[in-house]
């Protein structure tokens, strides 16, 4: 579109793109310098407290020459299972609450007691009836998931325009057809964002399970190296899970991008 | 082309019809028992403040309400349960979010009821597109785009089927002066080529004198018919120097009287 | 009573909605009352059937041995502790975090350009989950309340951070060129728009954050901790004791509760009027 456009728009293009640039230089230039004053200041003022990224680059080479992946493969294997599992039942328990409105009203209390707390404080309870080892932390991630999917699944059926559904039926359009077009795609959007909102959490979660207990997930190795004072593995894990948690909070943004370009044009 | 003739068979009949609605408990008419019948190929258009229940007659044609008494009847039979030969397009443009322009505009031919060969919905796709001026605009998403555009694009979507009669409520409402003028001229040609029967609800009484057969005026709440108009006009019309005609200013003068006491009564337009 | 809520069922078909006697009952609220504590009492009742029946009370304890542990907790005041160090964590935790996530907001909302170089890391940072800091918090600060206040503190900060932001990102600009051009300095503008428009948006902030809060200083204090409700409740799975970690969840269930109720009243006196 810009390709063809006259000049005066083509420089301003330009100049955004410039801009784009410097900005990304500054924001390198950021982290880069973060990282020379870290190193700095703690070779200078001693690195007791703050471990040195050099150190923790170094550990990062050994662990991955060892058992990291194992660690990160429980961790993931928590999160997706568990997300697999409280997203297809919490989408079930709210298609089917959200169309019988009485039940739903009887149990609202008990809807909203469960939705105030926090359930990833109940790990101790889960990990005493499923144990230290993956299944506790499953079942922990997918009581997390279920309820936000839960929740989602409940206030979206109940937001579908029927409007929307009227006018297919004026065409026309069987029960079938009507769920093709209209409650299913709607659905998709609902279920989609409630992934996006519960996959942080799910990955919270797994961390809390395994850092109460267990012998494998980045929870596990950072209780380890905090129990044995050793800063260098603490920063190194801590820096592992922050890259997990990036790559799935940009995964989903990807994937959305790419479902659901019709909710983002509309802002 | 001469104004449909009265000997054509009639289509839509509204005898004794009245709606009463229950709000929170309490009876509130939106309807008066009104009488109408419209003729096939008929183009009628109704006009009246906001909240007269013209709305509520195109929910009755369409099968979408039950009258509270009197009977609606579509090819004399009465409506009972939802009328697939009307064409709706309501006040609300009711798009599908997740499909684009072009996808909308195309979603009956997909279903089994009317379903065609993918070839021949793209080629009936395209020639819509054409016809309401969207062309480049096919595969944006309906959050992309204008007021104005969508309400085409809901045109073009009712229209692509061709149903035998078409419900329009206020579909013009949204748009700017100029597009509003090339719409109801593209609308009148595509009524007359596909001999569409039309129930046309606009609250612009020029609007409904430029493209309707019979003006219907309604009355503020509860609604009742006031006055009713052929508009002799010769068809086809060109709504956009016909302003200026005789006929059309003492149609306009003779309903407007009708209309104003409506207006300044009604507290809303 | 089955034909009569058959008949129901026929004459109000019409309407749409299957309607039995169930839905009869619950229509009136006496009766959905009832509905509601009749629930609760079959859950309860069967609970404790089935405790040292169809499982092993080990497991499960009982709702007759959480009550009695409750009321020992309360009656012997060996809970205060426990609940005075989990409030204190929280609330200066809080407090501390509301100051910093709204100050760093302002800050970074009024220099655009360190917003767009710092912000690619802010998020980043956010993506960790908060509870994973909690072993190097306990090394740093120690076992005591200051870790756990440091969490909740680093877990609020980033939610009025990121509603500080947004609350700057939805100020009209045209009203900011309004008041531009009708000669407002900078200052000006910030003290009589940015920050009077950003109020509401940090407010909202506050009070989402105020459940968070909690969770993080009951989450800290299950990882690694001396007292506290979370404390109470990992001991007691350490001990396996069912009982006293359904005593605690018990303890949290309520607080939630009634911290959601209190939220939810603050949240409607503070809707604007119509």
């Amino acid at each position: 579109m810009t390709g063809r456009s006259v000049v005066s728009t083509d420089q301003a293009v330009r100049t955004k793109a410039g801009e784009r640039r410097a900005v990304l230089v500054w924001q390198i230039a950021f982290g880069l310098g973060a990282l020379a004053l870290w190193e700095l200041t703690g070779r200078v003022f001693g690195s007791t407290w703050t471990s040195l990224p050099s150190q923790i680059a170094q550990r990062l080479l050994l662990w991955g020459g060892t058992d990291l992946f194992r660690h990160v493969y429980v961790t993931l294997t928590e999160v997706f299972v568990g997300l697999a599992l409280g997203t297809v039942a919490g989408v079930v328990a709210g298609l089917a609450l959200g169309r019988t409105q009485t039940l739903a009203l009887v149990l609202r209390p008990i809807i909203v007691t469960l939705y105030s707390v926090p359930l990833v404080t109940m790990a101790p309870l889960l990990i005493l009836w499923f144990g230290l080892e993956m299944e506790s932390k499953i079942v922990l991630v997918t009581v997390v998931v279920f309820f936000l999917m839960f929740f989602n699944t409940f206030a979206g059926v109940q937001s579908i325009d029927p409007l929307l559904v009227t006018t297919l039926d004026l065409m026309g359009a069987t029960t079938l057809e009507r769920y093709r077009k209209v409650i299913a795609p709607a659905a998709m959007a609902w279920i989609f964002s409630g992934i996006k909102i519960a996959l942080p959490y799910a990955l919270s979660a797994a961390t809390t399970g395994e850092l109460l207990g267990g012998s494998y997930g980045l929870g596990t190795l950072l209780s380890r190296a905090g129990s044995q004072f050793d800063m260098t593995g603490l920063y190194t894990a801590l820096i592992v899970l922050l890259v997990i948690g990036i790559l799935l909070s940009e995964g989903v943004a990807f994937v959305e991008n790419h479902l659901l370009r019709w909710r983002h044009v509309a802002e | 082309m001469e104004p449909v003739s009265a000997a054509l068979p009639e289509k839509i009949n509204f005898s004794g019809v009245g709606k009463t609605f229950f709000v929170r408990g309490t009876e509130v008419q939106a309807l008066q028992p009104i009488d109408l019948a419209v003729r096939a190929r008929e183009f009628v258009a109704l006009v009246g403040p906001s909240g007269c229940g013209k709305s509520t007659l195109l929910n009755l044609v369409a099968g979408l309400l039950q009258p509270s008494e009197g009977s609606v009847t579509y090819d004399g039979k009465p409506v009972q349960g939802l009328n697939f030969r009307v064409g709706y397009m309501t006040q609300k443009d009711t798009l599908l979010p997740w499909r684009s322009a072009a996808d909308n505009i195309g979603v009956s031919l997909e279903l089994h009821c009317r379903s065609v060969s993918k070839a021949e919905r793209a080629e009936r796709i395209a020639a819509m597109v054409d016809l309401v001026g969207l062309s480049g605009f096919e595969n944006h998403f309906p959050g992309e785009l204008s007021g104005g555009m969508r309400k085409r694009v809901a045109l073009a979507r009712t229209l692509i089927y061709e149903p035998e009669t078409l419900l329009m409520d206020e579909p013009f409402g949204a748009l700017d002066a100029q597009l509003k003028l090339v719409m109801q001229d593209q609308l009148q040609r595509i009524t007359q080529d596909r001999k569409m029967t039309v129930l046309f609800v606009t609250h612009d009484l020029g609007e409904a004198i430029a493209i309707g057969d019979r003006v219907v005026v309604f009355s503020g709440r509860p609604g009742r018919i006031r006055a009713i108009r052929d508009v002799t006009l010769p068809r086809p019309r060109d709504v956009f120097r016909m302003r200026f005609s005789e006929e059309f200013s003492r149609l306009h003068e003779e309903l407007w009287d009708e209309l104003k006491d409506e207006v300044v009564k009604g507290t809303d337009i | 009573m089955a034909a009569r809520s058959a008949t129901s069922m026929r004459v109000r078909a019409g309407d749409g909605q299957p309607q039995g006697g169930f839905t009869a009952l619950v229509t009136s609220l006496p009766g959905l009352i009832i509905a509601r504590l009749l629930i609760l009492a079959v859950f309860l009742l069967f609970w404790e059937y089935a405790s040292g029946t169809l499982i092993s009370r080990f497991w499960v304890s009982a709702p007759s041995a959480i009550f009695g542990m409750l009321v020992t907790w309360f009656t012997d005041g060996s809970i205060w502790p426990h609940l005075e160090a989990t409030l204190l964590a929280m609330g200066v935790g809080y407090l501390i975090g509301c100051g910093l996530g709204v100050g760093c907001g302002l800050m970074l909302g009024f220099l655009p350009m360190v917003q767009r170089i710092v912000m690619p890391y802010v998020s980043g940072l956010y993506a960790l989950p908060k509870i994973a800091l909690a072993p190097l918090l306990v090394i740093i600060l120690g076992i005591d309340i200051p870790s756990k206040i440091a969490l909740v503190a680093i877990t609020t900060m980033f939610l009025l951070l990121y509603s500080t932001l947004d609350g700057i990102r939805d100020v009209d600009r045209d009203l900011v060129q309004t008041l531009r051009l009708m000669g407002a300095t900078r200052a000006e503008i910030i003290r009589k728009v940015l920050i009077p428009a950003t109020l509401p948006w940090i407010f909202t902030g506050m009070r989402v954050a105020v459940r968070y809060a909690f969770t993080a200083a009951v989450l800290g204090e299950l990882i690694a901790a001396n007292q506290g409700v979370g404390y109470l409740i990992e001991a007691n799975a350490g001990l396996y004791d069912a009982t006293g970690v359904f005593a605690g969840v018990f303890i949290i269930v309520v607080f939630s509760v009634a911290m959601t109720e209190l939220l939810t009243r603050v949240e409607g006196r503070r809707a604007p009027p119509a």
